[in-house]
């Protein structure tokens, strides 16, 4: 068995793997999420031809556009957003600037994750980030988002683990 | 051979209607014959926005709000509950929406006496409150919509109408399938106006809800920050938070499951037939939840008598299971069949197969109806008597959908009433003649009697 990779021998091959997907999945999960803040739809509706005319009882066909936009900018989705709102642990000053710093932090941290631009530090603080969504979650009782984001932090923690093996990265230090 | 429908919807309900005796009952089940209605042109604080009060922001009450942020013009002014805890959420929720803070109250009365330019609630609150509450908004001047079922009995259901007529204020009942564009058009283009049905013999419709969809709400310990102390409860009519926050299965509080989910379809019942059933026997039993007040699985049988003939309309409400695509009505007729439902994907439309059908080439060319590919076709089994069978059904679909959230259309015909640009879909009369066969679906049930219904079981 002398092609069997550990740390031990040397041979780390499996761990930069490891390392590297890792970095690939947090960082395009963060990033997208953030990218997707900016989108919108647009209803494409029509209202059915019924006989020639359009339908009086309002039936429509098609459907919905999506599109990105900065004016369609949600921190927070506005069905939750609402829901925040009358939790009386959610500190009123705190969920505006939540709502308007989330979505640029998720682009940053994306960025950086996948770049490898103080990849530890931007671990870390995107398990920050993953910590403040599930206490959020806790409150309006989300209990399935909850465990997606323990999910997510179980995937964080490997990835500071793996962080020795990390390659390819443009600023290694933090 | 097949009786041709009557076109004319108002002549259809009201002679169903003479012919058995139930003046007042049926005549006006049908929506193109609403009630005298008056409606303000212009909002009582004179401007264009309407001001309104929400009552009750509990989950409906959410529901209804999430309709209500959709609709232009509205100006959310009060909020009443008595749960702190469901008032500061729906404070918030406005105030997010609208960056303009909700006055908020616990007492419906206090709200009414305190604030001005009012022009209409909405109320959301358990069913044995709709009455009283509706009745204080319409004497106070206010445009009342309303959830339904309209009451916990049929006495309180006759208050809110007597309180619409006296005070010439409007009020809707929240059966919000008579806004829906896909019923409004199944009903009028494809039952009355093609008349695709042919002779409508029966009817069936049905909700069955799972288990876990049916368990008590709030659980062994119910959390700190929902809890409503004691006194307020008992103030409002309350035993307890597990009456608080149960209140569909008390007796005294609300009519249970025939009620609060077979309100919705046995409306369907009455709108789509045209008039009001002659008799009810029902059968129901505590299965499952043997120390609820009310029956967990109840099935009935309404009989009517329509101008095209006898129509036996069966419903079942279940509380322990969700087999056989949850919740839908079907219309089935000599010629086609129709199952409808709020889910789009539950419904379709079969042409039943035969001479007697007309072909609905035309139909599906001028846009009235898409056809649906047909099912894969079973392969022979030697268990089937293959001359037993009839033909499988056509499937086609309706032409189109619509992009809202289900109360939306419903709400929307109501403030356009209030704006006195459409009259209401479902006022208290109406819905009240609807309603009205539910209520003695239990004591049918109780008894194990069928009820003919009489004059007295159905008017006002």
């Amino acid at each position: 068995m002398s092609n069997e990779e550990t740390p031990g021998n040397g041979n780390t091959l499996a761990l930069v793997y490891g390392s590297l997907l890792l970095r690939v999945w947090l960082g395009v999960r963060a990033l997208q999420t953030g990218i997707e803040k900016f989108a919108g739809t647009r209803s494409g509706d029509q209202v059915v031809t019924v006989d020639g005319v359009p339908n009086e009882e309002g039936l429509t066909a098609g459907g919905s556009m999506k599109y990105y936009a900065l004016e369609n900018y949600h921190g927070v989705p506005k069905a939750l957003m609402s829901k925040f709102e009358g939790e009386p642990l959610m500190p009123g000053f705190g969920l505006p600037l939540y709502d308007k710093l989330l979505g640029p932090a998720l682009l940053v941290l994306g960025v950086t994750i996948l770049l490898g631009v103080a990849y530890r530090s931007s671990l870390f603080v995107l398990g920050l980030l993953y910590i403040s969504l599930t206490w959020g979650l806790i409150l309006i009782k989300q209990d399935d988002g909850v465990s997606w984001l323990g999910v997510h932090m179980i995937m964080i923690v490997m990835a500071l683990a793996l962080a020795p093996h990390n390659r390819l990265a443009i600023l290694k230090k933090w | 051979m097949v009786t041709p429908m009557n076109t004319d919807p108002t002549n259809l309900s009201r002679r169903g209607f003479l012919s058995k005796s139930l003046a007042g009952a049926g005549a006006g089940l049908v929506l193109g014959a609403p009630n005298i209605l008056r409606a303000a042109n212009q909002t009582a604080a004179g401007t264009d926005a309407i001001h309104i009060a929400l009552v009750g922001f509990g989950k409906q009450g959410e529901v209804l709000f999430n309709c209500l942020r959709n609709i232009p013009g509205l100006h959310f002014q009060a909020i009443c509950d008595i749960s702190p805890y469901n008032l500061k959420k729906g404070i918030g929720q406005v105030n997010s929406l609208t960056k303009v803070r909700p006055n908020g109250y616990q007492d419906i009365d206090e709200m009414l006496a305190t604030e001005k330019g009012l022009d209409a609630a909405v109320i959301a609150t358990p069913d044995f409150w709709h009455s009283p509450h509706t009745v204080k908004c319409l004497e106070a001047g206010l445009h009342v919509y309303c959830e339904k079922m309209m009451a916990h009995t049929i006495d309180a259901a006759r208050e809110m109408v007597k309180a619409m007529e006296r005070t010439g204020k409007l009020c809707q009942i929240g059966h919000q399938r008579r806004s829906n564009p896909r019923y409004r058009f199944t009903y009028n283009r494809l039952i009355n106006g093609n008349k695709i049905c042919g002779q409508i013999v029966n009817a069936n419709a049905q909700w069955n809800r799972s288990l876990g969809a049916s368990q008590d709400i709030g659980g062994a310990k119910i959390a700190k920050s929902i809890i409503v102390p004691d006194d307020v409860l008992n103030r409002y009519g309350f035993k307890d938070m597990h009456q608080f926050l149960n209140w569909r299965v008390y007796r005294d509080l609300s009519g249970g499951p025939i009620s609060d989910l077979g309100a919705h379809q046995i409306d369907i019942f009455n709108w789509f037939l045209g008039t009001a059933p002659k008799r009810v026997y029902a059968s129901g039993g505590n299965s499952y939840f043997k120390n609820r007040e009310h029956f967990d699985n109840v099935m009935c049988i309404f009989d009517y008598d329509t101008p095209q003939g006898e129509v036996r309309a069966f419903y079942q409400v279940l509380t322990t299971t969700s087999y056989g695509l949850g919740f839908y009505e079907s219309f089935m007729g000599t010629e086609a069949s129709i199952r409808i439902s709020e889910i789009a994907a539950t419904s379709a439309i079969y042409r039943e197969s035969g001479d007697h059908v007309p072909d609905w080439g035309a139909l599906v060319d001028k846009g009235y109806l898409v056809r649906k590919p047909a099912p894969p076709k079973p392969e022979p089994s030697a268990d089937a008597v293959a001359s037993y069978e009839s033909a499988a059904p056509d499937v086609y679909d309706l032409p189109g959908g619509f992009n809202k959230p289900a109360h939306q259309p419903h709400l929307e015909n109501f403030f356009a009433a209030v704006r006195g640009k459409a009259k209401l879909n479902c006022d208290a009369r109406h819905a009240f003649e609807s309603e009205a066969p539910i209520f003695w679906v239990n004591p049918s049930a109780l008894t194990k009697q069928p009820i003919d219904f009489k004059t007295e079981h159905l008017s006002v």
